[in-house]
C-alpha cells in the first residue's frame, strides 16, 4: 500500500457552481448547442444582443487552445459564459449591466470554490485541455485525457515501458480528481477524507497490456471508478490508440483508505462514501481477472534475486514516499535477461502490501512459474514475483504474464544502419 | 532512452514554410534545392518519402493518416525562420518530486525530447540518434561533452512549458544545443540550458574529428550568427570543473543501473547520470534547497552491469550570485549569496575508479 500521490479518489460535484464547472469541462460543443437552441426561441431583439455576446465569449477561444496566451481571469470569465444562468439573460434581458452583475456573482463564487483548492486558480484549465489534460466523458461518469508518448518513455525495445503506461494511469486518475473539483490536497482526498487524515492508498493492479505504443503515439485513457467491497473503491481504465481505436491497456486496481498519521486501514465513513458515491458506475475494463492467490517467494524458490535497489530523490513523492509506479520498475529488475529480450510483458498482478521510502534497501525476487505453449504464438511465460526490503518486509507480491515479442518494423533491422 | 539525442539543424531559411510542417508522421517536405550537401540531403529526405524504415520512420509512415491529430498534440514547430523550434509541454503527476515541482530529470528528460523532436522535424534520422547519411556512412554518432542546465523557477504539476531549441557550430570540432524555457502561461523565462557535442565512432567508441564536408552538411542549417542562451560572458557554463579532492565530504556507493536507465545500445541515458550526481547530497540540503544550476562533465560512459560511486563536496560555503543582464530575466533570490551553496561532484566507476563525470552543483535556498 503506498500513499502517494496515485492517489485516485473522485468525487460527485455538490454545489451548483461546481457543477458548472465541471459541466464546463465536458464539451463546449454542448454549451453552445443549448445556447443556440435559445437564440432561435429568442425576440429579434434580444437575439442580437445574444449573438453579439456569444461573440464576445468566442473571442476567447479556450479548449482548442488556439490562443494560450490569454489571461487566465478571462479565461475563467468565459468558463463561466456559457453554463446556466447567463444563458437566459442573453434572450430576456438586454441589460449590460445586470447581466455582468450575474457574471460578476458566478465568477466570483466558483472562484471561491476554486480557492478550497490548493493548486493555482491562475493555472488555466482552459489552457492545459489543450495540451490534454482531459475532460468528462459519459455524462460526466468517467474521464479521458490523451497523452503522446515521448522519447523518454520508450524502452530499450522501441516502445513505450510499461512504467510509462502505468503513469499516465496514475496522472489520469489524479486529473480526474482535480478536474471534478474535488481535490483537496493534492492527493486525491475529499474533504471529508482530509478532516479524517484519511488518504487513499492502492491494495491491487491488474494491468493487461494489449499493444505497446511506440515514440510519437497519441493514447486516449479513459478512467471511472466503481465500489469496492464495504469499505474500498476501485478504479479501471482502459487505454486506446488514438488514431487506430485498438485497445493498448486495460487496467483495474482496489484502493482502500488508511489514516495517514497511524498509517493503518479505515473503514469508509459514511460522509465518504457520499462524496465518492455519485460517480460510482458499473462498468468493468478488465473482464478476465486473475484472481488466484499470490505466492510469497523466498531466497530458496526465487531463480533470480536482485539486491540492493534503493531509491533515488527523483523517485520520491512529496511525502518522501516511493511513487507507486517505482516499484514496478525493481519488480522487472530480477526478471531474468532472456524472457525481456525475446517476451513483452502480456500482463501483470500486484498486491501491495507495504510502503518504502528514502533510507529503504530492497530485493527483488523472481520465479519463473510455467511456460506455456501456445502453439500458434510461440511459448508465453509466467513468472511469480516478490519485492521486499532486507529485514523480511514484503513490500509487493506480484504475477507477471508474457508473451513473445512481436517482429516487426520496431525491432533491430531498422536499427542496423545506426546502431552497433 | 538515447544516448546522444538531437543534434538538430533547423533546415535553410529558404525552406521555411515547407519545413515547418515537415513532421515525423509526415513524408519528406518536397526536395527544396540546399546546398552544400544536397545530394546527402536530398538522399535524407527521399528515404523518408520513400517510407524506407529509417529507424522509426516505418512504423510511423504507415499511420501517416493521423499526421495532423499527433501534431495538434505535440504542439512544437519549427519557428518561421527556421533557425530554432518551440515546444510546449505540460508537467505530469508523475514528473514532480519532493518540492511538488518538476524534478530536474524531468527538466532534463524534456530537453532531451524537444531537441529529438527539433531532429526530426528537419530530416535526421529518426531513429534518436539523428545522424545525417554521411554520418551513418562514417559510423559516427553524436555525445554529449558537457551539459549545463540552470532553473530560475521549477514548474508545477499542470504547467504548461514552452521550451525553444537550436543549434550551431562550436569552436572546431563540437557543436553546441542551446534551450530556453518559459512558463507558457506567463511567458517568463525559467530556465536556460547549454550542451555541447562531439563525434563519436560507434564501433571504436573513440571521439572522432570530422573532415569540413561532413561538418558543413550539418552546420548549413545553423543559424550564421552566433545565438547563446548563456550570452553573458564569464557565465557560469564555461567554468571548468575541477576534480574533488580524497576523501570526499559526502558519497553514495554502490549505484546502479537500473533497466529503464538504459537506451536502446544498452548504455545509460545521459538523464541518469544526473540523477547518480545528486544521489551522494545529503539530506539536510535537498530538504532546504533547491537546485539553481547543474553543470556536468561527460567523460566515460557505464552500461547495465556497471556498479558507480557517487562523491561529492563542498565547493565554496556561499557564491555571489551576479546579476544577470543581456535581456534574460533572472529570478533574484533573497539578497544575495547568502543563501547559495555549490558543491563539485565526481561520479567514478566502483571497481576501477575510473572517472565517468564530473559536476558542479549550485543550490538556493527554498522558501517554504
Amino acid at each position: 500500500m503506498v500513499a502517494s500521490i496515485a492517489t485516485s479518489a473522485f468525487f460527485p460535484v455538490p454545489s451548483s457552481s461546481s457543477a458548472a464547472s465541471l459541466k464546463n469541462s465536458k464539451t463546449i460543443g454542448e454549451g453552445s448547442d443549448s445556447l443556440n437552441v435559445r437564440r432561435i426561441a429568442a425576440k429579434p431583439a434580444s437575439a442580437s444582443s445574444a449573438m453579439q455576446v456569444k461573440a464576445n465569449a468566442q473571442a476567447v477561444p479556450k479548449i482548442n487552445g488556439s490562443n494560450v496566451c490569454l489571461k487566465p481571469e478571462t479565461l475563467k470569465h468565459d468558463d463561466d459564459v456559457p453554463s446556466s444562468v447567463p444563458r437566459t439573460f442573453y434572450n430576456q434581458l438586454p441589460d449590460w449591466s445586470v447581466l455582468l452583475a450575474a457574471i460578476t456573482t458566478i465568477f466570483l463564487a466558483a472562484e471561491k470554490q476554486w480557492t478550497l483548492i490548493d493548486w493555482k486558480p491562475r493555472r488555466p484549465d482552459m489552457l492545459a485541455d489543450a495540451f490534454g489534460l482531459g475532460k468528462f466523458v459519459q455524462d460526466g461518469l468517467a474521464f479521458r485525457q490523451n497523452f503522446s508518448i515521448r522519447s523518454y518513455e520508450i524502452g530499450a525495445d522501441r516502445t513505450a515501458s510499461i512504467e510509462t503506461l502505468m503513469n499516465h494511469l496514475q496522472e489520469t486518475a489524479l486529473n480526474h480528481v482535480r478536474i471534478a473539483g474535488l481535490m483537496d490536497d493534492g492527493f486525491g482526498s475529499t474533504p471529508e477524507m482530509t478532516k479524517r487524515n484519511l488518504i487513499w492508498v492502492v491494495a491491487k493492479m491488474h494491468v493487461f497490456v494489449e499493444k505497446y505504443p511506440s515514440w510519437g503515439d497519441v493514447v486516449q485513457v479513459d478512467t471511472w471508478v466503481s465500489p469496492s467491497g464495504k469499505n474500498g473503491m476501485r478504479r479501471d481504465w482502459h487505454v486506446i490508440d488514438c488514431q487506430t481505436g485498438e485497445s493498448i491497456v486495460k487496467a483495474t486496481s482496489v484502493w482502500v483508505l488508511m489514516n495517514k498519521n497511524t498509517r493503518k486501514l479505515a473503514k469508509m465513513p459514511d460522509e465518504v462514501r457520499s462524496e465518492i458515491g455519485p460517480y460510482f458506475i458499473e462498468r468493468t475494463a478488465v473482464v478476465d481477472e486473475d484472481s488466484r492467490k499470490l505466492p510469497k517467494l523466498d531466497h530458496n524458490t526465487a531463480q533470480h534475486v536482485r539486491k540492493s535497489l534503493t531509491p533515488r530523490w527523483g523517485d520520491l513523492d512529496v511525502n518522501q514516499h516511493v511513487n507507486n509506479v517505482k516499484y514496478i520498475g525493481w519488480i522487472l529488475e530480477s526478471a531474468p535477461t532472456s524472457i525481456l529480450e525475446s517476451h513483452e510483458l502480456a500482463g501483470m498482478t500486484l498486491e501491495y502490501r507495504r510502503e518504502c521510502g528514502r533510507d529503504s534497501v530492497l530485493q527483488s525476487l523472481t520465479s519463473v512459474s510455467t511456460e506455456c505453449s501456445d502453439g500458434l504464438q510461440g511459448t508465453t511465460m509466467e513468472c511469480v514475483h516478490l519485492l521486499q526490503l532486507e529485514n523480511g518486509d514484503e513490500i509487493i507480491r506480484g504475477r507477471t504474464k508474457w508473451r513473445p515479442k512481436r517482429t516487426g518494423l520496431q525491432q533491430h533491422g531498422a536499427l542496423a544502419t545506426a546502431s552497433t | 532512452m538515447l544516448l546522444s539525442c538531437t543534434f538538430v539543424n533547423p533546415t535553410v531559411v529558404r525552406d521555411g514554410p515547407t519545413v515547418a510542417q515537415c513532421r515525423r508522421r509526415e513524408p519528406s517536405v518536397a526536395a527544396a534545392p540546399i546546398r552544400p550537401g544536397e545530394s546527402v540531403l536530398a538522399a535524407l529526405r527521399c528515404s523518408r518519402a520513400g517510407h524506407e524504415a529509417v529507424g522509426l520512420c516505418a512504423p510511423e509512415t504507415t499511420e501517416g493518416g493521423g499526421k495532423g491529430f499527433a501534431e495538434r498534440l505535440r504542439l512544437g514547430r519549427l519557428e518561421e525562420d527556421g533557425l530554432s523550434y518551440k515546444e510546449n509541454f505540460i508537467v505530469r503527476c508523475y514528473e514532480v518530486g519532493i518540492n511538488k515541482t518538476a524534478t530536474v530529470e524531468t527538466i532534463a528528460n524534456l530537453l532531451q525530447e524537444v531537441g529529438c523532436n527539433h531532429a526530426q522535424s528537419v530530416g535526421f534520422s529518426t531513429d534518436g540518434f539523428a545522424t545525417t547519411t554521411t554520418m551513418r556512412e562514417l559510423r559516427l554518432i553524436w555525445v554529449t561533452s558537457r551539459m549545463h542546465i540552470e532553473i530560475y523557477k521549477y514548474p508545477a504539476w499542470g504547467d504548461v512549458v514552452e521550451i525553444e531549441t537550436w543549434c550551431q557550430g562550436e569552436g572546431r570540432i563540437g557543436t553546441r544545443r542551446d534551450w530556453i524555457l518559459k512558463d507558457l502561461a506567463t511567458g517568463l523565462v525559467i530556465g536556460r540550458a547549454t550542451s555541447k557535442w562531439v563525434m563519436m565512432n560507434q564501433d571504436t567508441r573513440k571521439l572522432q574529428r570530422v573532415s569540413d564536408e561532413v561538418k558543413e552538411e550539418y552546420l548549413v542549417f545553423c543559424p550564421q550568427t552566433p545565438r547563446l542562451a548563456f550570452p553573458e560572458e564569464e557565465n557560469d557554463s564555461l567554468k571548468k570543473i575541477t576534480k574533488l579532492k580524497d576523501p570526499a565530504d559526502y558519497s553514495r556507493l554502490g549505484l546502479v543501473p537500473r533497466r529503464a536507465d538504459l537506451d536502446m545500445n544498452q548504455h545509460v541515458n545521459n538523464v541518469t547520470y544526473i540523477g547518480w550526481v545528486l544521489e551522494s547530497m545529503p539530506q539536510e540540503i535537498i530538504d532546504t534547497h533547491e537546485l539553481q544550476t547543474i553543470t556536468l562533465d561527460y567523460r566515460r560512459e557505464c552500461q547495465h552491469d556497471d556498479m558507480v560511486d557517487s562523491l561529492t563536496s563542498s565547493e565554496s560555503e556561499e557564491i555571489l550570485v551576479a546579476e544577470r543582464t543581456n535581456g534574460y530575466p533572472c529570478k533574484k533570490q533573497n539578497g544575495h549569496g547568502s543563501d547559495h551553496l555549490q558543491f563539485l561532484h565526481f561520479l567514478r566507476l566502483s571497481g576501477t575508479g575510473l572517472e565517468i563525470n564530473r559536476g558542479r552543483t549550485i543550490w538556493r535556498k527554498l522558501i517554504r
